[in-house]
C-alpha cells in the first residue's frame, strides 16, 4: 500500500492526463476533415469486410490487402494534420512535465553523482568541484579521459535546493543545481553546451557560456516511479493510457470521429 | 484548367509542409514525439488494428486456400466442367418496356443496346400472369409458375377477414417477451417468415461452387442462406415495418394521414425556429397498446437565403429549399437501451407561406441493421461502408409522394436516379467480385420513372391534361438513354467469355382509365351492400359477406366467396364455383369502356388452367387481364365499392402493367444468339442453370433457351 503523499504524482499526472485527453480530441474535432475520416474509416472497414466476404476469390483478397494498406495510408494522413497542430504545445507540455515527474530529488543520505563533460582531456585535470553547505563528496572524483569526463560522488545532508560550482583554474565557475529531498520539484538534471533542442527538452537552467571548458555537468536523479492501480509506472506511460482512455471517452461522449 | 493548377501548387505546399514537420521531427527524435496526445495514439493503434485484422484475415485465407480449392476443385468440376460459360451477367431493369425500347433505338438513342440486338438478341420476354413484379421475378428466380412459388400479387387476403397482407413476408415480434408491469420487454429479435416458395437459381448454383453475386432482385426478403452474397430488394420494408411510409412535416392545419403511403405531422413554429418529428416504429417496450416512438428534430429558418439550418439527433446541416438531405442516421430510442436505428433524407419543400419538410420513409440502416437485408449480414454493412448509406427500403422511389403531390416531379427525380447511382456503383463493385460465377443486379427505376411519368407520353392522358405538348419532359426517353449508358459501361468491362443477359419483368402501358371492378360485381349482383349502403369504404366495410359472391382487392385477382374457405363463404365449391368462374369470365371479357368504346377488360383467366402447383390454392379464382390503357382503379385495388365502374385515373401514377400479359411482355437482350423465339421469362433459371452445366429438376415449368456461343 502506498501512503496518500506517495500517490499525489499519480492524481497529478491522471488528471494532466484526463484534461489533455479531452483538449487534444477537441482539436482533433475542429482541426480535421471529420467527414473524410469517417469515409476513410469506413472503407478500411469495408476492405477487412471484403475479405471475409470473398475469401475463396484470392484475387479478391489480395486487392482487398492492398486496398487496405492504401486505405491505412490515407487514413493516417488524413491524421497527420492535427497530429501537426497538437504535437508542438503536447511535446512542450510532456517537457514540461517530465522535469517534475520523469524523476526525483535525492533523498537526504543518499549518496548520488554529478558528472561534468569537457572539451578536451588537458581540461579534465583543471576541474575541481566546489561545494555548498549540506552537500558532501564521499569519494575521489574519478576521470574517464576516453569519455572527457570527471564524476564526483556526493551526498546531500539535508533536503534543500543547492547550487554546486566546477570551477577551471583559469575560468570562472559553473553553477549547477542539486535538489536534496522527497517531495515534487521542478528538476533540471542537465546543464549544456548548445544543443538547443536537447535543452528545450531536458534542461531547465541557463546554458552553459560558449567560452567555457566544459560541455555539460549532469546531476544523475533516480528516475521517480509511480504505483497505480497496484502497478508500478513510469509518468509517460501512465499519461498514455488515461489520455487515451480519456480521448476515447470523450470522442464517443462528444461524438468525434478519430 | 487554372483551377486545376491553383489545386495542384495547393496540394504540393501541403505535400511540402508535411514533409518538412516529419523531417523536424524524425531529426530530433526524442521521448516527446513518441506520443502526440489520443487522436493521434487512436489513428495509429487503430492503423495497427486494421492492419493486424487484414493479416490475420488474409494469412488465414491463404492457409486455407489450397484445402478449399482441393474441396471445390471435385465440386467445381461438377459445375465448370459442363459449363458452357464461365461468368454470366444479368441485369434486370424492371419494367423496361419493348415496344419503347424498339421505337428509342429506331431513333438512334439507344446505340449499346441496338449492338447487343445486332450481334447477339433481342426478343420479347414472356411474362407471367399476372404481370406484376413480385410474381414475374418470383418466376424468374425460381423457374416455376406462381402456382409454385406462391406469390400472386403484392398483397393477398386473410380468410378470416377478408383484410389484406402483405404476400411476401411476414413479420412478427419476438416469440417471448418479459412483461413487467406496463412494459413488455422482447426477448429475441422479430420474426421473419417468407412466403416465397421455390428455389431461386442462384442457390443450386452456390451449392455447385459457383459464385454468386445477388443484388436487388425483388422478393428476396428475407435473405435467404446460400453460398454467395445477395443484398434484398422489393419487399423489404421501412423500419415502422411498411412498405414505405412518407413524412409530411407541415404548418398546414390539415393534419392527418394520406390516402396512401405517408403522414402528415405538425410543424411547431416559433418565430424562425421550427420543430416537429419522424414518426418511427412502434415502441417495442408497451404491452398491448402501440405507442409510436418518435424522433423528434428541429430546424431554423433563414427566410432571406431560402434555407433552414436543421438539427436531427445530434447531426446539423443545412437545406436550401427544393434541396435533399444526405442520408442522416437516425435512432429511435425506446428506453431501456433499445432502440430502432434506421436512415431517411429531409427535402425542404418550402418555408413560406407554409413551412413544408418532406422526410422520406425510414429506411432500415443498412450499416446497422435492425432486420436482416442481405446475406450475408456483413455484405449490406460492406456495402454501406464502402459506399455510404443507401436506401434499403424494397420500393425505395417513393411514388406515393409524388402520387400525393408531396413531391414534384424534379424532387421524386432526383430521389429516383440518386438511388439508381447507388445501385449502380453496387453493380461494378459486384463486378469487380464476381470474375467467375453469376451476378444478377435488378434496377428499379426504370419502373418507377415509367409508372410515374408516362403521362407526358400521351398527348390526352387525363393525369397530363392542361400541360402544354411542348412544356412536357422528355423523362422517359432520358431514362432508356441512361439505361442505354449504363449498359455500355458494363459491355466494356466484360471479356468474350461473359455471357451479358438484360432482361425486364414486364413491360409498360397507359394507365389512363381505372375500372372499379368491385363496383362491377355490385351493378351485376355479385357483392351485396349492407342495407341502406350505395357505397362501400375501403377494405369491403360495408359489404354484407352472407350475400356476396365475388370481391376483388389488389391489382388482379378476384375471388369467389367460397364457402369453408372464406369465413363468410355464400358459394359451393364444385359446379357451383365452376359455373360462376365461367359466368364470370364471360361477362367480363371484353367489358367495353362506355364513353370511349375501348375494351376495359380483354380476359379472364382461370387460375385453376394457369396455374399448377402445391399452391394454387392460395390463388385467386381468376385473373383479371385489363386491356391498354385500362387498370384496376385505385379504389378497387382498397376493396372500396363506389358507384361507378370506369374513371379516369388523373394521378401522377399513369403508366402501368397489371393488364392481360400479351400487352406487356418484358425484353430480352444478350450478347449470344438464343435460338428461341418465344422465350418467357419462367426459361430463364433453366437456362442459366444449363449454361453452368447443371442437371436440371424436374419441377422446372421453364425449358432452357439454346445459347450459342459469344457474339464475338
Amino acid at each position: 500500500m502506498t501512503s496518500p503523499g506517495t500517490n499525489l504524482p499519480a492524481a497529478i499526472v491522471c488528471a494532466i492526463s484526463f484534461v489533455v485527453g479531452l483538449l487534444t480530441v477537441a482539436v482533433f474535432r475542429y482541426v480535421s476533415d471529420q467527414n473524410a475520416i469517417r469515409t476513410a474509416k469506413d472503407r478500411l472497414k469495408a476492405h477487412l469486410l471484403a475479405l471475409r466476404l470473398f475469401q475463396d476469390q484470392i484475387p479478391v483478397v489480395l486487392r482487398s490487402y492492398v486496398r487496405i494498406l492504401l486505405a491505412t495510408g490515407h487514413y493516417l494522413r488524413l491524421a497527420l494534420k492535427p497530429l501537426l497542430v497538437v504535437v508542438v504545445p503536447l511535446t512542450f507540455l510532456i517537457a514540461e512535465v517530465d522535469r517534475f515527474f520523469g524523476v526525483m530529488p535525492v533523498q537526504a543520505g543518499h549518496a548520488f553523482l554529478v558528472k561534468a563533460h569537457a572539451d578536451n582531456r588537458e581540461t579534465l585535470n583543471k576541474l575541481n568541484l566546489q561545494l555548498p553547505d549540506g552537500l558532501v563528496s564521499t569519494a575521489p572524483a574519478v576521470h574517464v579521459p576516453s569519455h572527457r569526463e570527471v564524476v564526483w560522488r556526493l551526498v546531500g545532508e539535508h533536503a534543500g535546493d543547492y547550487s554546486v560550482q566546477i570551477k577551471s583554474s583559469d575560468e570562472p565557475g559553473l553553477n549547477k543545481s542539486v535538489v536534496i529531498g522527497t517531495g515534487l520539484s521542478r528538476l533540471s538534471p542537465v546543464r549544456l553546451k548548445g544543443q538547443l533542442w536537447k535543452r528545450i527538452f531536458l534542461s531547465a537552467e541557463p546554458p552553459v557560456p560558449e567560452s567555457c571548458a566544459i560541455q555539460s555537468v549532469e546531476v544523475l536523479y533516480p528516475s521517480r516511479e509511480i504505483n497505480f492501480a497496484g502497478l508500478t509506472w513510469n509518468w509517460i506511460w501512465l499519461f498514455l493510457v488515461v489520455s487515451l482512455a480519456a480521448g476515447f471517452l470523450f470522442k464517443s461522449l462528444l461524438g468525434i470521429e478519430i | 484548367m487554372k483551377p486545376r493548377v491553383m489545386e495542384r501548387g495547393k496540394r504540393s505546399r501541403h505535400v511540402l509542409a508535411y514533409a518538412l514537420v516529419l523531417t523536424a521531427l524524425l531529426l530530433f527524435p526524442l521521448p516527446g514525439h513518441a506520443y502526440a496526445g489520443p487522436g493521434a495514439g487512436f489513428a495509429v493503434l487503430s492503423s495497427f488494428w486494421s492492419l493486424f485484422v487484414a493479416f490475420l484475415y488474409s494469412a488465414y485465407a491463404f492457409l486455407v486456400w489450397p484445402f478449399r480449392q482441393v474441396f471445390r476443385f471435385f465440386r467445381r468440376r461438377k459445375a465448370y466442367g459442363k459449363a458452357s460459360v464461365q461468368r454470366a451477367i444479368i441485369l434486370g431493369f424492371d419494367g423496361m418496356d419493348p415496344e419503347l425500347t424498339e421505337r428509342f433505338m429506331a431513333s438512334g438513342k439507344l446505340p449499346n443496346l441496338a449492338k447487343l440486338r445486332e450481334k447477339g438478341t433481342f426478343r420479347k420476354l414472356r411474362t407471367t400472369y399476372p404481370p406484376i413484379s413480385p410474381v414475374a421475378w418470383s418466376t424468374f428466380m425460381t423457374g416455376v409458375n406462381p402456382g409454385k412459388h406462391n406469390i400472386y400479387d403484392f398483397l393477398a387476403r386473410d380468410l378470416r377477414n377478408y383484410m389484406p397482407f402483405l404476400s411476401s413476408a411476414e413479420i412478427k415480434g419476438p416469440k417471448r417477451s418479459l412483461k413487467i408491469g406496463k412494459y413488455k420487454i422482447p426477448l429475441g429479435g422479430a420474426r421473419i417468415k417468407g412466403m416465397r416458395r421455390g428455389i431461386p437459381f442462384w442457390h443450386r448454383l452456390g451449392d455447385a461452387g459457383i459464385f454468386c453475386s445477388v443484388i436487388r432482385v425483388p422478393v428476396t426478403f428475407p435473405p435467404e442462406k446460400f453460398p454467395g452474397v445477395l443484398l434484398s430488394g422489393m419487399c423489404v420494408p421501412d423500419l415502422k415495418g411498411s412498405q414505405g411510409t412518407f413524412c409530411l412535416c407541415t404548418t398546414r392545419g390539415d393534419v392527418d394521414k394520406f390516402r396512401e403511403g405517408g403522414v402528415r405531422v405538425a410543424v411547431e413554429r416559433s418565430g424562425n425556429l421550427c420543430r416537429s418529428y419522424v414518426p418511427g416504429p412502434d415502441d417495442p417496450l408497451t404491452a398491448g397498446s402501440s405507442r409510436e416512438l418518435r424522433l423528434e428534430f428541429e430546424f431554423r429558418l433563414d427566410p432571406s437565403k431560402h434555407q433552414a439550418s436543421f438539427s436531427v439527433d445530434s447531426q446539423k446541416f443545412k437545406l436550401k429549399v427544393s434541396e435533399y438531405s444526405p442520408w442522416i442516421p437516425v435512432k429511435f430510442r425506446a428506453g431501456l437501451g433499445f432502440s430502432a436505428h434506421g436512415i431517411c433524407r429531409f427535402y425542404l419543400k418550402s418555408i413560406s407561406p407554409e413551412v413544408e419538410v418532406y422526410v422520406t420513409p425510414v429506411n432500415i440502416d443498412p450499416a446497422n441493421p435492425d432486420l436482416p437485408v442481405s446475406h450475408p449480414v456483413t455484405y449490406a454493412i460492406y456495402l454501406a461502408k464502402l459506399f455510404g448509406p443507401y436506401a434499403t427500403l424494397g420500393l425505395a422511389e417513393d411514388t406515393w409522394a409524388l402520387n400525393e403531390e408531396v413531391l414534384d416531379d424534379d424532387a421524386f427525380l432526383a430521389q429516383c436516379y440518386a438511388n439508381h447511382e447507388d445501385r449502380e456503383r453496387m453493380l461494378f463493385d459486384a463486378l469487380e467480385k464476381t470474375r467467375r460465377g453469376l451476378c444478377v443486379c435488378v434496377f428499379d427505376t426504370t419502373d418507377r420513372v415509367q409508372h410515374m411519368f408516362w403521362r407526358y407520353l400521351e398527348n390526352d392522358h387525363p393525369a397530363a391534361r392542361g400541360i402544354p405538348v411542348s412544356e412536357r419532359p422528355t423523362v422517359i426517353e432520358d431514362l432508356y438513354q441512361r439505361v442505354d449508358t449504363l449498359i455500355g459501361r458494363v459491355t466494356e468491362q466484360i471479356d468474350d467469355k461473359t455471357l451479358l443477359m438484360i432482361v425486364s419483368d414486364h413491360g409498360f402501358k397507359s394507365f389512363a382509365r381505372g375500372v372499379n371492378l368491385n363496383a362491377w360485381l355490385h351493378q351485376n349482383g355479385y357483392i351485396a351492400l349492407r342495407e341502406g349502403s350505395a357505397e362501400s369504404g375501403d377494405w369491403f366495410e360495408n359489404v354484407d359477406w352472407s350475400r356476396t359472391r365475388a370481391y376483388t382487392m389488389g391489382l388482379n385477382g378476384l375471388y369467389l366467396n367460397l364457402k369453408g374457405r372464406e369465413r363468410e363463404g355464400t358459394v359451393q365449391p364444385g359446379a357451383e364455383a365452376e359455373a360462376l368462374k365461367k359466368e364470370l369470365q364471360q361477362k367480363l371479357a371484353g367489358l367495353v369502356d362506355p364513353p370511349s368504346g375501348q375494351v376495359g377488360i380483354t380476359r379472364v383467366f382461370d387460375c385453376d388452367a394457369v396455374y399448377a402447383g402445391p399452391y394454387v390454392s392460395n390463388a385467386p379464382d381468376l385473373i383479371v387481364g385489363y386491356g391498354e390503357g385500362f387498370r384496376a382503379s385505385w379504389d378497387s385495388v382498397m376493396g372500396k365499392v363506389t358507384s361507378h365502374v370506369f374513371e379516369d385515373n388523373v394521378k401522377a401514377w399513369s403508366g402501368d402493367h397489371c393488364i392481360d400479359p400479351q400487352h406487356v411482355p418484358g425484353v430480352l437482350f444478350c450478347n449470344c444468339k438464343i435460338a428461341e423465339d418465344k422465350p418467357a421469362i419462367v426459361d430463364v433459371a433453366p437456362t442459366m442453370l444449363k449454361l453452368f452445366g447443371l442437371e436440371l429438376p424436374g419441377y422446372l415449368d421453364g425449358r432452357p433457351w439454346n445459347v450459342a456461343g459469344s457474339s464475338e
